[in-house]
């Protein structure tokens, strides 16, 4: 299975790379704008298809999950539900 | 004999390059480039490519992010005479093909994770070269080879300035492209203008907050390398970071898209940010910002301000300064010297001029206006009467020759300055089975100007939630033309025979209480 990390954080660095002086795990995506916020929910899609999960509405609108390592967090544990 | 004519806009640049060698030509994202630093890679990306193959009137393909190498490969292209076609790299892979097939593109040159989502969805296929602009990737060969280049700027004969230079790319993801085509000569004659009407020099510090692959952008860091100011490019655009840009970075002119200026504003406000003192102008584009907002720009930031009008096929057309001419206040301006502007009757033949005051199609005949659409010819020619180019915008013209703009003929939403075509949005929402019939509309949005919002008939006995629409438009949509809102509607607004009146489904879903 692909890494959760990595997929993630390639992702998120798809235009632009975050800097090396940057903590990327606490980073909010959004706010930094390597994600726009038309794009967000394109993001979540695409981490539904890799990863066979599913994100509730609410989840969609958790503010705690525009910061990257809170996201690999929570897809970890809805991994971990599905199996 | 040897015709040694070489591209104008490439030589502008090199001359600046040659008489301030030590000049910050740039700023992007903390990375700054002198002249010599910015022409020793412009030439080093020439003879990259040239080493590789790429020749005169060859199309590259890039999904392009807002750098200093981006800027770079505009020059390129200029002096190698090829045509770069910048792609918006959240397209859907689908699209990027269908852009890539309409805009004849032989190379393509690409960050890696854009080579590797490509490979992962059965892979692309161009008949040139691929480039990989950030590491190896296999199968494309790396710009890390640039280092080794030579800076001496290869020989390129024979570029008269009509060569194609860049082709925008304007459409939806379903729909069929329109390739702006726009030649070298267009893109100096735009940039001259906008030196003259805005008084730009060469001590300017030139702001770019714009995505690369949008002309605005394009003209806002082409312009300052071939005058020999300073270019600020901003990586990417959220209100935060084009404020840190303004305070270290000091730009003294910027043409923004008004709903940037409106986010940027209550951004100063919430936070009382005080440094941002070095504009001398900024000019508000794409649609017209309302006064209250004008007004609290200029107490804070303290500058001229501008409105201007135009399109991406006609460069910009009109300007009005809002402290030169108070009395002219809802106007987009004067046209540009090289502009004239007409105002024709929405009727059949669409011929006869508009008396003074009275609201019809703008349309305009510019000595900036592109070449044409990309093998469209013909688009173009219905795209225009009697020389002059209809906009798609209504509005009128006052007794001064002042134009005031009266909102659109084409059935169009505008987010954030970016055109959506509904047809694209509706023809995916349709895909779903329970979908009986929808419509993509303009809602009005504070940050954006406009969201996309679709209205949507379930057909008897179906099931549909918001969640499954805004998860199947994911994958099939762009960014910029996800849907923001979603009606379920008992039905689409429609007239006697049965057209959909696309314009009145705000108002009937007012009416009707489904806005909640």
């Amino acid at each position: 299975m692909t890494d959760i990390k990595e997929f993630v954080t390639d992702y998120i660095q798809r235009e632009y790379t975050v800097p090396e002086d940057v903590d990327i795990m606490t980073l909010n995506y959004i706010d930094a704008g390597y994600i726009d916020s038309m794009a967000f929910i394109q993001f979540i899609s695409t981490i539904e298809d890799e990863f066979d999960i599913e994100f509730e509405v609410e989840d969609i609108d958790n503010p705690e999950l525009r910061i990257v390592g809170k996201l690999i967090d929570f897809i970890k544990s809805k991994v971990k539900e599905q199996q | 004999m040897i015709n040694t004519m070489r591209s104008q806009l490439a030589d502008l640049f090199y001359q600046n390059a040659a008489e301030m060698p030590q000049k910050q030509a740039i700023w992007c994202d903390g990375k700054t480039a002198t002249y010599k630093e910015m022409a020793d890679l412009v030439s080093r990306y020439s003879n990259f490519l040239v080493s590789k193959g790429v020749e005169y009137g060859d199309h590259i393909a890039i999904p392009m992010n807002n750098s200093i190498e981006s800027v770079a490969l505009f020059f390129t292209a200029a002096d190698l005479g090829v045509c770069l076609v910048p792609l918006n790299p959240t397209l859907p892979l689908d699209s990027i093909k269908v852009a890539m097939l309409s805009g004849d593109m032989k190379h393509l040159i690409a960050r890696k994770s854009f080579l590797s989502d490509c490979e992962k969805q059965g892979g692309i296929n161009v008949p040139g070269i691929k480039v990989c602009l950030d590491g190896d990737f296999e199968g494309a060969y790396s710009f890390n080879e640039v280092a080794q280049m030579p800076t001496t700027r290869p020989t390129c004969e024979n570029i008269n300035g009509d060569e194609s230079l860049i082709l925008t790319m304007t459409s939806g993801s379903t729909g069929t492209p329109k390739p702006i085509d726009i030649s070298q000569k267009n893109k100096v004659d735009r940039s001259l203008a906008h030196i003259r009407v805005y008084g730009l020099t060469k001590d300017d510090r030139i702001l770019a907050a714009t995505p690369l692959y949008h002309s605005l952008a394009e003209r806002l860091v082409i312009l300052p390398l071939i005058l020999g100011a300073t270019s600020i490019l901003l990586p990417r655009f959220t209100p935060a970071i084009w404020l840190k840009c303004a305070e270290e970075q000091k730009p003294t002119f910027t043409i923004a898209v008004s709903a940037q200026l409106a986010q940027i504003l209550d951004l100063i406000k919430q936070t009382d940010a005080q440094g941002i003192d070095s504009f001398r102008c900024i000019v508000s584009s794409s649609a017209l910002l309302e006064e209250k907002v004008k007004l609290e720009l200029i107490e804070r930031l303290k500058c001229e301000f501008h409105e201007m009008y135009g399109t991406s096929e006609t460069s910009t057309v009109t300007d009005i300064c809002f402290q030169k001419a108070r009395n002219k206040q809802k106007s987009v301006g004067l046209p540009f010297d090289e502009a004239e502007i007409k105002i024709l009757r929405d009727d059949e033949d669409n011929e006869l001029e508009c008396a003074v005051g009275e609201v019809g199609e703008i349309t305009c005949k510019s000595k900036l206006t592109c070449k044409g659409y990309y093998k469209l010819k013909n688009m173009m020619e219905m795209a225009t009467t009697d020389g002059f180019f209809r906009t798609g915008d209504l509005g009128y013209v006052d007794e001064d020759g002042y134009l005031y703009f009266a909102g659109r003929k084409k059935e169009l939403i505008i987010t954030g300055a970016i055109n959506v075509y509904p047809n694209d949005v509706d023809a995916v929402v349709n895909q779903l089975t329970a979908v009986e019939e929808c419509a993509a509309f303009s809602y009005p949005d504070e940050r954006l100007g406009e969201v996309v919002a679709v209205a949507i008939v379930v057909k008897d006995g179906c099931e549909l939630n918001e969640r499954t629409v805004k998860m199947y438009c994911a994958r099939k949509l762009a960014d910029f033309q996800q849907p923001h809102k979603i009606f379920f509607v008992d039905m689409l607004p429609k007239n006697t025979m049965g057209k959909l009146q696309r314009n009145r489904i705000l108002s009937h879903i007012m009416n009707m209480g489904f806005d909640k």
